[in-house]
């Protein structure tokens, strides 16, 4: 007969009860956690005597495991050798262990730094060099995500500089130690996973990073490269997702359900959840935006690494990478050259070689070249590069895309440097505005309006248009030297200038004064009141400044002290917090006047003494605005939209051969499937009726149906029975129910308001 | 008819459905019936015998090892049945079909099976074993043991003892010398008769989950016992060597060749550094040294609470007791300054 067997009995081997037991109650539970660690040691120390053997057995080892990673943070004197143990087993044994003893040992050191028996750089210690050496893909799959979480985690709170700064001299000295293995893949992934959360956003990365790009294997030099190329635009577009999808809750929704499904202590704790973690996203999404410097920005001596990886990769014949990881570093040089203004004068001489139209992929070497062009950039290394894209690429013989993408080309290089270009060859170029082709037509029409306003002088009279031609003779439009920097400016500053001088004039009449002559005391109320009017409200009619100081003159007139200013406003209101400069008024120069009537040097000197001696105000700032978009004539023009067009192009963006391809693309006609295509593009795919989708978008917001609907919508056999009852009646009953409604009527209605 | 009635007439109709049977007609089929016919163009044979002989023995018991890894129990205990079968009808003389050097690794690794039958089958086929084999297989076999005495199921923990008392009366020598073969047992046992003592700040002791009843508990003390006498009593294999003294050589046995495999495993040449617990203790002296310092009291402590409880408990408290007495009668500790 079988024995009957009780319920302690059956479970017994059963690691999951006894841990429960075990959570519950340490001490009690003692001797079994102790049975447990010895068989455990006993099951390691066959384990270690022939790694590879799977055990077979009730209760494998690595359960066991399991089982004591779970409850070793409760006897921490009995087990302190453990997470050693584990560790040791992994990194001696970890190509020959079975898969699943070998991931269960992995989650369990990581289980143990959750709980805090281990820290994250021993954590980190120990699973680093299994990544970068084990053969198993699926092991390195693993231990990447959880190296890659556990820095995640470590940097959730607040940033762990310590671990990070350990974690980054690794990684670079894993690249620096051996620069031939293909190893330092490793740290070109964890450091541009880290780049693109916005964990690690510092010259240290990016330290790691130039390491990698100077590597002599082609997989991390390449990461490298990808990562100045690419990593930054990965970054902001990763910013942007998770700012995206943060709208998924719909906080109205779950407090309407809240309030009609049953109330449970759980529903009620998911509906707080939510609104908590939809607070924490608002905060989120209030807070500062995070000031993140972009790789190429964060490099130490860009010079000296674009020299180096240009010299290393691209110049030297004796490495044999692969065309497209060459373009990749080419890239990058000359990205480097055109953000930071370096000078690589072996660069241009490379190019010269491969401009020619049967290179492979040359739209890309002449977006390079273009790239790499900048006002620094000494003419006479450029010249000969122009003249070569002329000759190369724009002739009549040559196909009509290969001429509108050397004229682009040109046009690109010149608007960075324009004094690349002689005149012959401009007008040479020019003529081809005459062609047949439109992208031509178009490119060379763009190098023409460029020269209109670069260098009017080297185009022919005719070509000039109005504004170059008038402005060369009236001598304004000066052609700019090699090396020469623009004044820079407030655009619409002496706008805002004249404007304040005509307002002080005006109050100056207005108060019986000569508005020509020195009068430092109404000044001084003007002074006064300007201030007060610091912002933009409390401006109405009379909102007008003292003029501007001269500060050299009546330098002991300035008080800068907060005390004094105090002083004088006393009895008006109280101080604001933006008195940094001193407002003591001193009488504008008499020849202002006269000043702002004469030649053009004298009035940009006088405008740069507003800004030195002046701070503008909200108001100000608000009337140069207004006064800017009074003044609007000029920029409806199509050269002035074009300045903005290319303001608006951010420096950081690089020049890509789609920009250089785009002129070609313009003449070309479409394909009948483009165009059908493009005839369908608007139109839904799938038809569906008003209805349909009022009805569809109802259900998508939660409403219920209407009363018209439900009437429609009911069982048959519901209505059955009204209906009977409305067929079946006799002629009595029709006149007794006409009768009652007529007395209904009378009596007004079915409870009657006629008597009261 | 509405709608809804009609679907409700279409479904009555669709349950229970009498199929009609007409004579001359083929039987319709059940609506649960499966095809089982397919379709092949060829038929592999996994394995073919080829060979018009009958496998010889050798082929026989290789094949039945490697089914000791097969994942029906029953299928692990005919194998081992056979193999058991087979190393007893053999003479004694001639050698094993298979060496003992290849059936013990395999087969050790059942003593933690989780089946009964198993296990048991697997103890017939050591014990028929030749004890010379079994001797140089002493410390892998006591990993398993230990293993087995304190695994989560009490069957298999009960099996262990088992195997322990076979194993200390097969090769008792070997057994408590062989490395971490006296101290790791001596702890293990501590820990399974729960006298360790250390948590001793609690008002009672709760009945631990999975403890066994004072049956398990006088097995173990059984064990202890005669595990004990082993280790702290004179070898009698010493004492034979002496009687017989062939005159002007006294100490041939010194001399000739070790009867044992790997004679100089104590001095740990090529694994890992041992430490206090791992190490070997081959001497009966400092055997006693350890179980003095680490043992004894927790022992002494434990028996009095246990010979208190009387019954069969109390006889086995007894024996151990005198056990202890006995093999720690001659022990003096020279008090070394260290």
């Amino acid at each position: 007969m079988k024995r009957k067997v009780g319920a302690m009995e059956k479970v017994e081997a059963d690691v999951a009860a006894l841990r429960w037991k075990l959570k519950r109650d340490p001490q009690s539970y003692r001797d079994d956690f102790s049975n447990q660690y010895q068989q455990y040691e006993t099951l390691r120390d066959l384990f270690l005597q022939d790694p590879g053997q799977t055990d077979s057995g009730v209760v494998a080892l690595k359960d066991l495991i399991d089982f004591l990673s779970h409850t070793v943070d409760l006897y921490p004197e009995m087990t302190s050798t453990f997470h050693t143990e584990l560790a040791d087993m992994l990194l001696q044994h970890h190509d020959v262990l079975e898969y699943d003893l070998r991931d269960k040992i992995v989650g369990s050191l990581c289980l143990l730094k959750t709980k805090g028996v281990i820290d994250s750089i021993t954590l980190l210690n120990t699973l680093f060099p299994i990544l970068i050496s084990t053969p198993s893909k699926s092991l390195r799959q693993l231990l990447f995500t959880k190296t890659l979480s556990v820095l995640r985690a470590e940097n959730a709170k607040a940033t762990n500089h310590k671990l990070n700064r350990t974690m980054q001299a690794v990684l670079f000295n894993l690249i620096e130690s051996d620069s031939v293995s293909p190893q330092g893949i490793w740290a070109v992934k964890i450091t541009r996973e880290m780049w693109k959360r916005q964990i690690w956003s510092d010259a240290r990365a990016v330290e790691v990073m130039r390491m990698a790009a100077l590597s002599e294997n082609e997989k991390v030099l390449t990461g490298g490269v990808r990562f100045f190329l690419g990593g930054d635009k990965e970054r902001e577009e990763a910013a942007e997702e998770s700012s995206d999808d943060d709208n998924d809750v719909d906080m109205a929704r779950l407090r309407h359900q809240a309030g009609i499904n049953k109330k449970t202590k759980k529903k009620a704790r998911d509906l707080k959840n939510a609104h908590v973690s939809l607070k924490k996203k608002e905060k989120k999404k209030n807070a500062p935006h995070p000031l993140n410097f972009s790789a190429l920005h964060l490099l130490h001596d860009p010079q000296g690494f674009a020299e180096t990886i240009f010299s290393k990769h691209v110049q030297n014949s004796k490495n044999k990478l692969a065309h497209e990881s060459k373009l990749l570093v080419l890239q990058l040089v000359s990205r480097l050259v055109g953000l930071h203004k370096l000078t690589v004068l072996s660069l241009y001489s490379y190019f010269l070689k491969h401009l020619t139209p049967r290179q492979a992929s040359v739209t890309s070497y002449l977006a390079c070249l273009a790239q790499a062009t900048h006002d620094y950039v000494p003419p006479d290394v450029l010249e000969p590069l122009v003249q070569k894209i002329a000759n190369e690429f724009v002739s009549e013989a040559s196909a009509s895309e290969v001429a509108a993408a050397g004229l682009n080309a040109i046009r690109e290089i010149c608007a960075r440097q324009p004094l690349a270009m002689t005149d012959t060859l401009l007008q040479d170029l020019v003529m081809y505005r005459k062609s047949k082709d439109k992208g031509t037509m178009m490119a060379a029409k763009g190098l023409l309006s460029l020269y209109r306003e670069v260098g009017a002088d080297l185009l022919k009279k005719r070509d000039r248009g109005k504004d170059a031609a008038m402005g060369i003779r009236a001598g304004t439009i000066k052609d700019r030297r090699y090396g020469e920097e623009a004044v820079g400016e407030i655009e619409g500053i002496e706008l805002l200038e004249k404007w304040k001088e005509e307002e002080r004039r005006k109050k100056l009449e207005a108060a019986g004064l000569d508005p020509d002559a020195d009068n430092g005391d109404a000044g001084l109320d003007n002074d006064e009141e300007d201030w007060k009017k610091w912002d933009v409200e409390s401006d109405g009619d009379s909102d007008d400044s003292g003029g501007w100081i001269n500060v050299e003159s009546d330098g002991e007139d300035i008080q800068i002290s907060d005390s004094e200013d105090e002083k004088d406003k006393k009895d008006k209101r109280p101080a604001k917090k933006a008195k940094l400069s001193s407002a003591t008024p001193t009488p504008a120069p008499a020849d202002n006047k006269e000043t702002s009537k004469s030649v053009e040097p004298e009035a940009a000197k006088t405008l740069s003494k507003l800004l030195t001696t002046t701070i503008l105000t909200p108001a100000d700032l608000k009337q140069l605005q207004a006064l800017r978009a009074t003044t609007a004539i000029k920029s409806s023009l199509p050269s002035h939209k074009r300045a903005q067009l290319l303001a608006a192009r951010h420096v950081d963006e690089a020049i890509t051969a789609e920009t250089i391809e785009l002129a070609a693309s313009i003449g070309k006609k479409n394909t009948k499937e483009e165009k059908v295509a493009m005839a369908k593009a608007d139109r839904e795919t799938n038809h569906q009726s008003t209805t349909a989708m009022r009805k569809e978008k109802k259900e998508s917001e939660g409403k219920s149906t209407t009363n018209k609907e439900k009437a429609r919508k009911k069982n048959f056999l519901m209505t059955l029975g009204k209906a009977k009852i409305k067929n079946k009646r006799s002629l009595g009953d029709v006149k007794r129910t006409l009768l009652g409604h007529i007395e209904r009527k009378k009596r007004g209605g079915k409870r009657g308001n006629k008597g009261n | 008819m509405t709608s809804s009635s009609k679907k409700k007439q279409e479904k009555k109709k669709k349950d229970f459905q009498k199929p009609k049977l007409k004579v001359g007609k083929a039987k319709p089929k059940a609506a649960s019936s499966t095809s089982t016919s397919f379709k092949a163009k060829s038929i592999a044979l996994k394995q073919q015998a080829l060979s018009t002989s009958a496998p010889t023995l050798e082929a026989q018991c290789a094949h039945h090892l490697g089914l000791l890894n097969h994942k029906a129990d029953t299928q692990r205990k005919e194998s081992l049945a056979f193999l058991t079968s087979v190393i007893t009808s053999h003479p004694p003389t001639a050698p094993l079909p298979q060496p003992s050097s290849v059936i013990i690794p395999v087969a050790q690794r059942l003593i933690l099976d989780g089946s009964n039958s198993v296990r048991q089958q697997l103890l017939k086929l050591l014990q028929s074993l030749p004890p010379g084999d079994i001797a140089s297989h002493a410390d892998q076999l006591l990993l398993h043991t230990r293993a087995a005495m304190t695994h989560l199921a009490s069957e298999i923990r009960v099996f262990g003892l088992e195997v322990l008392e076979w194993l200390v009366g097969i090769a008792g020598v070997e057994v408590v010398s062989c490395a971490g073969g006296w101290v790791k047992m001596l702890k293990c046992f501590l820990s399974l008769l729960s006298w360790q003592s250390e948590a001793s700040g609690k008002w009672s002791t709760a009945k631990s989950y999975g403890k066994s009843d004072s049956k398990i508990q006088v097995k173990q003390m059984n064990a202890l016992t005669s595990f004990l006498r082993t280790g702290l009593y004179h070898a009698q294999a010493m004492a034979v060597v002496a009687s017989e003294s062939n005159f002007p050589l006294w100490q041939t046995d010194h001399h000739v060749l070790s009867e044992r495999s790997n004679v100089y495993a104590h001095l740990n040449l090529f694994g890992a550094t041992r430490d206090e617990e791992a190490e070997m203790y081959e001497d009966r002296e400092d055997r006693q040294r350890v179980f003095h310092d680490r043992a004894e009291a927790a022992i002494v402590a434990g028996l009095e609470h246990a010979t208190k409880g009387g019954g069969e408990l109390g006889r086995a408290s007894a024996q151990l007791r005198k056990v202890v007495k006995e093999g720690m009668a001659d022990f003096y500790r020279e008090e070394v300054a260290p």
